[in-house]
């Protein structure tokens, strides 16, 4: 049988096209024709069971599953744990600080949660070379191993899905702005580089 | 408990990671310890390995929810894995642990080594839990 | 629940929720997990009439989905990614039963099942229409398990999870018209079958 193969009535109307037209009048070939009326009657019959069906379904709690479920679900999850990469915070002899990129993004997120209008999403975090930090005066090279490492040096870049209507450039301004005094007053070290992508619009 | 009554006693990689644990939580802006699944002795090597099969010995490492203690000939080193509250800036919550930790290890006999710290997560104290 | 992340806002869309925990935020996955737990054992038990073993495919489904979501790279397609995954487990499932038993439902079959549809019926001697709506929907249900598993999984996937055709074809592995066909042979199939309740 052929795939694209949609059972026909004798009179050679298929099923799908009288079940796409059960909900309107019959046509005059449908009111003339027996096998039509009959399919009619009996896809009416099969299309109110199905919505009987989908309504009790949908409010039938045994057709939940077990409450457990979901702990049991996030036990596995939690034991598979993505933190990201962890990012040095500071090294010294007698004990180094680092910080997980998911907790960095965690705290960026809600920052961005007090900015209306916009949805973070992904956020990837980038630690910049030594090679690049030459240039700034205040981060020299070679600052591992003591303690006054000023910490390195971030690129982050958020992703986010915007509100429909709202004015992107001031609104991306005033998220940059949130999250780079955030991770000063949460973390202690710089914001660096806030690199904010505007990915998509949600509904809303 | 005084410094006396640890003379002479075993001190076990499990009383420092014991130790390290109280200290951690009373410093404030720690949350909680933050269980880890990843294991970390292949980091510490054969030796550590050795020792862990010698649970009398005074050599060996602990390993706990959120801490990582090992005692190696007479220094105690300890790695905390914690979540700090938003509200507090989590380089110097770090380095209060460290410090405090430290303090706490040095009062039974043992010589402080590197006190490690990984911050796992940053987040607000009273916070609504979805179940 | 310690592992929840800071500030998760309730009203997120789906898109932003699933790049979150693309990102290994706990709470969004748990919210996602929240949401689709029901639909995927809806699907499931229908297909498996099995609690057990629906319970094991959405727990087996989800699990699954963790470790795959950072690979996902349409943030929009997860809703059709996770039912694909639990689809196919089921399929899977089937092929390995029918392949332990002899339980393949041939055509003979198929009149004893509208008949067990028809004693569902006519044993709804309670007037109220509620009791014959659900002799009604287990005479369905009947029918519905004498169908083919791919044909099962397509009219579940559309007729009671409202899934694209597009993504119906893409989890069974056939083309939109495809999906057409097979749904048009189903429903026929149910139908004749309802005929011979009365």
């Amino acid at each position: 049988m052929a795939l694209e193969d949609i059972p026909r009535l004798g009179c050679g109307r298929s099923i799908d096209r009288i079940w796409g037209t059960i909900d309107r009048p019959p046509t005059a070939h449908e009111e003339q024709c027996d096998q039509c009326q009959t399919a009619r009657t009996r896809l009416r019959r099969l299309s109110k069971a199905t919505r009987s069906l989908r309504e009790s379904d949908l409010h039938n709690p045994t057709m939940e599953p077990r409450p457990g479920i979901k702990n049991a679900i996030m036990d596995v999850v939690r034991a598979k744990v993505r933190r990201g990469s962890r990012i040095l915070l500071r090294s010294a002899d007698n004990g180094t600080t680092e910080i997980s990129e998911q907790a960095l993004s965690s705290l960026i997120r809600s920052a961005a949660a007090a900015i209306p209008g916009v949805h973070s999403r992904r956020c990837r975090i980038e630690i910049r070379s030594a090679a690049a930090s030459v240039a700034d005066e205040d981060h020299p090279t070679g600052t591992t191993g003591t303690s006054t490492n000023a910490g390195p040096r971030l690129i982050i870049n958020l992703r986010v899905a915007a509100a429909p209507g709202i004015v992107i450039p001031r609104t991306v301004e005033a998220l940059r702005h949130e999250i780079s005094n955030a991770i000063p007053a949460s973390v202690g070290i710089g914001a660096g580089t806030v690199n904010i992508t505007v990915e998509d619009l949600y509904d809303v | 408990m005084s410094d006396q009554s640890l003379q002479g006693a075993i001190i076990t990689s499990q009383l420092i990671a014991s130790i390290a644990t109280r200290t951690t939580l009373e410093t404030p802006g720690v949350l909680r310890l933050e269980p880890t699944n990843q294991s970390f002795l292949p980091r510490l090597g054969p030796a550590a390995l050795q020792n862990l099969r010698h649970p009398g010995s005074q050599n060996g490492t602990y390993q706990h929810d959120g801490v990582t203690a090992t005692i190696s000939d007479g220094t105690a080193r300890v790695h905390l894995y914690i979540a700090t509250d938003i509200a507090y800036t989590a380089l110097h919550v770090a380095e209060k642990v460290q410090q405090r930790v430290r303090e706490s290890i040095s009062h039974t006999g043992l010589t402080p080594g590197a006190i490690d710290v990984t911050i796992l997560a940053i987040e607000r104290h009273h916070r609504t839990t979805i179940m | 629940m310690g592992d929840h992340g800071p500030g998760f806002e309730p009203d997120l869309d789906e898109g932003s929720i699933v790049a979150r925990a693309q990102d290994g935020d706990l709470a969004a996955f748990e919210h996602l997990v929240l949401t689709y737990q029901y639909r995927l054992f809806r699907l499931a038990y229908r297909m498996l009439n099995d609690r057990g073993e629906a319970e094991d495919i959405v727990q087996e489904t989800l699990t699954t989905s963790w470790r795959g979501l950072p690979m996902l790279a349409d943030v929009d397609a997860f809703g059709g990614w996770i039912y694909r995954l639990a689809t196919n487990k089921c399929l899977d499932l089937l092929r390995k039963r029918s392949s332990h038993a002899e339980n393949i439902i041939d055509l003979e079959d198929m009149d004893t099942i509208a008949e067990a549809g028809c004693r569902a019926v006519s044993a709804a001697l309670d007037p109220a229409q509620e009791a014959e709506w659900s002799a009604e929907q287990d005479g369905l249900t009947a029918l519905l398990n004498a169908l083919p598993p791919a044909q099962r999984a397509c009219w579940l996937l559309r007729e009671m999870h409202g899934r694209s055709y597009a993504e119906i074809g893409v989890t069974l592995k056939i083309t939109p018209a495809a999906v057409r066909g097979t749904l048009a042979r189903a429903r026929h199939q149910i139908a004749e079958g309802m005929s011979q309740w009365r």
